[in-house]
């Protein structure tokens, strides 16, 4: 007897409706799936990360608000107090000053400086990836030659030497960071644009008579700028691991305050006697870049939806 | 491409399928949820007949065939229902498969250009296709290079012991397709799972790919099953035809019958949509020469009558 | 291939170009003195007339350039007046012990990194390799001069298993390569993890799996070997950054290496031994990624042999 299903004898386009046969999806299924799995994690990353960042991140903003002794204020009487003393949360450093309030001041300018220099390098590597990507020719020449030249430099040493050349103020820093970063941005800018230049809509406007120039600001650049914004903002993570190692060295801003990294050296002495010094402050940079980083993957990984009316 | 079909005898019903399959199921776990692409199909394939699996793009053929292969990612596809190969039933122990691979069944996959590793050699890759199938051990070089200049000659390539050295990215597509053949003959297979085997190349290249197969069928006596949304290939090749539609046979048939007489609708318009050799005079106005083709039953029968 | 060989060639001396000429321009658009600055804050009138000869530092822009080009040529990088040596030969001194910090974070990067991302992406998002994946996201979000301390105080003077600075011992190596490695295994193990799970998903690994072939060499044959290129070459790419973010790890640990000198040159204002490291650095760099490039054709058939296409 034939297995063959459906056989030629029904009548001709008969609206018959077969039972749909039940699920043999299981929960357990369900639950080992990849798209349940990956689902679940970008959730996890995404609500962790944004606690993380939001707990560094909110203190630092409301740092003036928040009752807390002045950051520069030294007290030689109240010298390398051990945390929770005194109400002194994170304890006092070598001169007397509350370590939390320098540690959240310190802060302020060192986010300052990495969303600065973060907006001047997405700025600048969208413009130019997406001009080397739009136009080809002799412009992506020379853009990706420079881009691939600055890839291979020994960066911190060069940002060092601007530092010291021009002094450690916010601005040269902002900029010597944004120096930095401009290539990874102007890289997948340039891959992105490369991709869409190929679609229909392009091939569309030009038709219609648009110049390319509008065409690139008006109808690309805006498709490409969410993955854009993403890279962003794990930049912004990285801008401030920049900071903090310039400061760390020496080549930090000194004033209204020290950042995270220049605190850090400064109590690099008192390790064994004064833990806190060294150990607070590093643990806020690892919560906030850890945040970021974890919010930038949940991003990414998040299952698409799909829009209405794609 | 006038190549009829040797085996246009009833199957042999007494004859133990090579191939069984009884309501199988696919179910794919998405981020857009649970979708059905196979909705409970049954059919079967006895050796030396050649059944295909026609339908549109996402009708869930490559599905089918990928799901009784086992080949669909275990965290996305979950299978339900019964697969039989030539007695070895898979879908009860999913180790079982593993007997089949590289033996009894083969593989002939859709994309010649990616579906080899491009950075092993032609060779190293089809060596170790004949080495799993126990025709030749690894150590003895000389007899696996004997079998490898065989079954590329099998499939008519020319200077076979030069193209055993050559990278996947050094050869066309026919080529690397006939090479996928030759691959999938050193498994000795009794089961031909030819996967849109012809959408990748162009037509002046399809015709050569397809009477190879039929040209194995008959030498070997193999089963083939064969994945298609093209109308003009399964009418060349098959025995027996199912057409799918959103993860189900709407119609199944011997492959005379389906193409004189559909019984759906769907198949008809599946018919109709092959593009017809108009009159040679072309000076009939555009309107009137769309609405004869759709309306003329004599054209609206596939074209190229042999 | 040639042609690829001198792309890369002429990539490679235009990156050092670039380097040698942001130098120049930096140094000499600074406030202050160049002669000053090339000479040192204590060097006398006759000192400083001196070196301005030397640079041709009264000349014009371009003639200085010409001349800071022939300088560098001869292989005259000045004088370092801070350790009263030539500069180049200072560099020279201390460039093998920052070579050997990077070949053994490299080193130790390759042998954790590529299991870890393998063993990652065989099960990626399950529960155990989430939490990796997440410590893998802390590894890379540690500043390294933190993770350099840390580690410095609880294994070399709380517990005094390593020696706290320099490279008196082969002991000293160790903690300074770790604190490098950390950053550079998170890097790397989630690249090997992208790669794999991306070859893993590929047609020819499905196809390959329908021949039989065994899970084990499906993993490491096929995927790994795909992955392969892609991984070396980015190790390779991290050597060079490495030389980069050495600096922290060496002030951190008392590393008698290349890092600390540019650090301690800064401090005393030592230009000609500034521009001499940046540029050695720099040429170091740019040597390994071209190596890296060369290598490349070699591993990878496709660039090896190009396109052929027999009918």
């Amino acid at each position: 007897m034939s297995l063959d299903t459906a056989t030629p004898s029904q009548p001709a386009g008969a609206s018959q409706v077969r039972q749909p046969s039940p699920s043999a999806v299981t929960k357990a299924d369900l639950a080992r799936a990849a798209a349940t799995r990956r689902r679940k994690a970008a959730q996890w990353k995404l609500v962790v990360g944004t606690i993380c960042t939001l707990l560094v991140i909110i203190p630092i903003i409301l740092a003036n608000v928040l009752p807390l002794p002045d950051a520069n204020f030294q007290d030689l009487a109240a010298r390398r107090l051990p945390p929770l003393t005194d109400g002194h949360l994170f304890g006092t450093d070598q001169l007397g000053r509350d370590l939390l309030s320098r540690v959240l001041h310190g802060g302020q300018v060192s986010l300052t400086i990495g969303l600065l220099a973060v907006l001047v390098s997405g700025a600048i590597g969208v413009i130019l990836g997406s001009a080397a990507g739009y136009f080809g020719g002799w412009v992506d020449t020379i853009i990706s030659r420079l881009l691939e030249a600055q890839m291979s430099l020994p960066l911190l040493m060069m940002l060092l030497l601007v530092v010291a050349l021009f002094g450690p103020t916010i601005p040269v820093i902002t900029f010597v960071i944004a120096i930095a970063q401009w290539p990874e941005v102007a890289r997948l800018t340039r891959s992105m644009v490369l991709v869409e230049r190929e679609k229909p809509y392009v091939s569309a406007a030009r038709i219609l008579g648009l110049h390319r120039i509008q065409i690139l600001i008006q109808h690309i650049i805006p498709n490409v700028i969410k993955q854009a914004t993403l890279v962003v903002l794990l930049l912004l993570a990285q801008a401030v691991l920049l900071e903090s190692a310039l400061s760390f060295l020496g080549a930090g801003p000194q004033r209204p305050f020290a950042t995270w990294g220049r605190i850090i050296s400064d109590g690099q002495a008192y390790i064994t006697t004064s833990w806190w010094m060294v150990t607070l402050p590093g643990l806020v940079i690892v919560l906030m870049v850890v945040g970021v980083n974890l919010l930038g993957d949940g991003l990414r990984d998040r299952p698409r939806r799909k829009k209405k009316g794609a | 491409m006038a190549v009829s079909n040797s085996s246009t005898q009833q199957p042999k019903f007494t004859e133990q399928p090579l191939l069984e399959v009884r309501d199988f199921q696919v179910e794919l776990i998405t981020d857009a949820g649970i979708i059905r692409a196979v909705d409970s199909v049954s059919f079967s394939i006895h050796r030396g007949e050649t059944v295909t699996i026609i339908g549109e793009s996402g009708s869930g053929k490559s599905t089918t065939a990928m799901g009784i292969l086992r080949l669909l990612p275990e965290d996305l596809a979950v299978l339900s229902g019964t697969v039989v190969i030539d007695g070895v039933d898979i879908s009860a122990d999913p180790k079982a498969i593993d007997k089949v691979r590289g033996r009894t069944l083969a593989l002939i996959p859709q994309d010649p250009m990616t579906a080899l590793s491009p950075v092993h050699s032609i060779g190293s890759q089809l060596f170790e296709a004949i080495r799993i199938a126990g025709a030749a051990s690894a150590k003895d070089k000389g007899a696996l290079q004997a079998r490898a200049v065989r079954l590329l000659e099998q499939v008519h390539i020319p200077t076979p012991e030069k193209q055993l050295k050559k990278y996947p990215h050094q050869l066309s597509g026919g080529m690397l397709q006939r090479v996928l053949i030759a691959i999938a003959l050193a498994s000795e297979p009794q089961l031909l799972v030819a996967d849109e085997p012809t959408s990748a190349l162009d037509v002046t290249v399809q015709g050569g790919i397809l009477d190879l197969l039929l040209e194995l069928q008959e030498q070997r006596g193999i089963g083939i099953l064969m994945i298609t949304h093209d109308l003009g290939v399964a009418r060349l090749i098959s025995d027996r035809i199912h057409v799918m539609k959103d993860g189900s046979f709407v119609e199944s048939g011997e492959v005379q019958q389906i193409v004189d007489h559909p019984a759906t609708d769907y198949t008809r318009s599946l018919l109709a949509a092959v593009p017809v050799l108009g009159p040679w005079d072309e000076t009939p106005a555009p309107a009137a020469r769309h609405s004869a083709a759709t309306t003329n039953p004599a054209l609206t029968q596939t074209g190229a009558k042999p | 291939m040639t042609n690829y060989i001198l792309k890369r060639l002429g990539q490679g001396l235009l990156t050092v170009f670039l380097t040698v000429s942001t130098v120049f321009i930096l140094i000499r658009l600074a406030p202050g003195d160049p002669a000053v600055s090339y000479a040192g804050p204590l060097a006398t009138t006759e000192q400083l007339a001196k070196v301005r000869e030397q640079f041709g530092l009264d000349k014009s822009l371009l003639e200085q350039y010409w001349i800071f080009l022939q300088q560098l040529f001869t292989g005259n990088l000045g004088q370092s007046y801070s350790f009263q040596a030539p500069a180049m030969q200072v560099v020279f001194e201390r460039l093998p012990y920052t070579l050997t910090l990077a070949t053994s974070a490299i080193l130790l990067t390759a042998v954790v990194a590529i299991p870890l991302g393998v063993w990652m992406a065989r099960r990626p998002d399950t529960g155990r390799e989430f939490g990796v994946n997440v410590l893998t996201i802390a590894g890379q979000s540690m500043p390294d001069f933190w993770t350099g301390i840390m580690l410095l105080t609880v294994f070399a003077v709380l517990i005094p298993i390593f020696p706290a600075s320099g490279f008196a011992t082969w002991g000293g190596l160790v903690l300074p390569t770790v604190t490098i490695a950390i950053l550079q295994i998170a890097l790397i193990s989630r690249m090997v993890r992208r790669e794999m799970t991306a070859n893993f998903a590929a047609p020819y690994l499905t196809v390959a799996r329908s021949r039989g072939v065994r899970s084990s060499l499906l993993t490491w044959r096929y995927a790994m070997g795909n992955s392969a290129i892609p991984v070396f070459t980015a190790l390779g790419t991290r050597f060079a950054a490495m030389l980069n973010g050495v600096v922290v790890v060496e002030v951190v640990f008392a590393w008698p290496g290349v890092g600390s000198l540019i650090v301690r040159a800064l401090e005393t204002r030592d230009y000609p031994l500034i521009q001499a490291t940046v540029l050695i650095t720099a040429l170091l760099a740019v040597a390994v990624q071209l190596l890296i490039d060369l290598a490349y054709p070699l591993l990878d058939p496709r660039v090896r042999l190009g396109k052929a296409a027999t009918a």
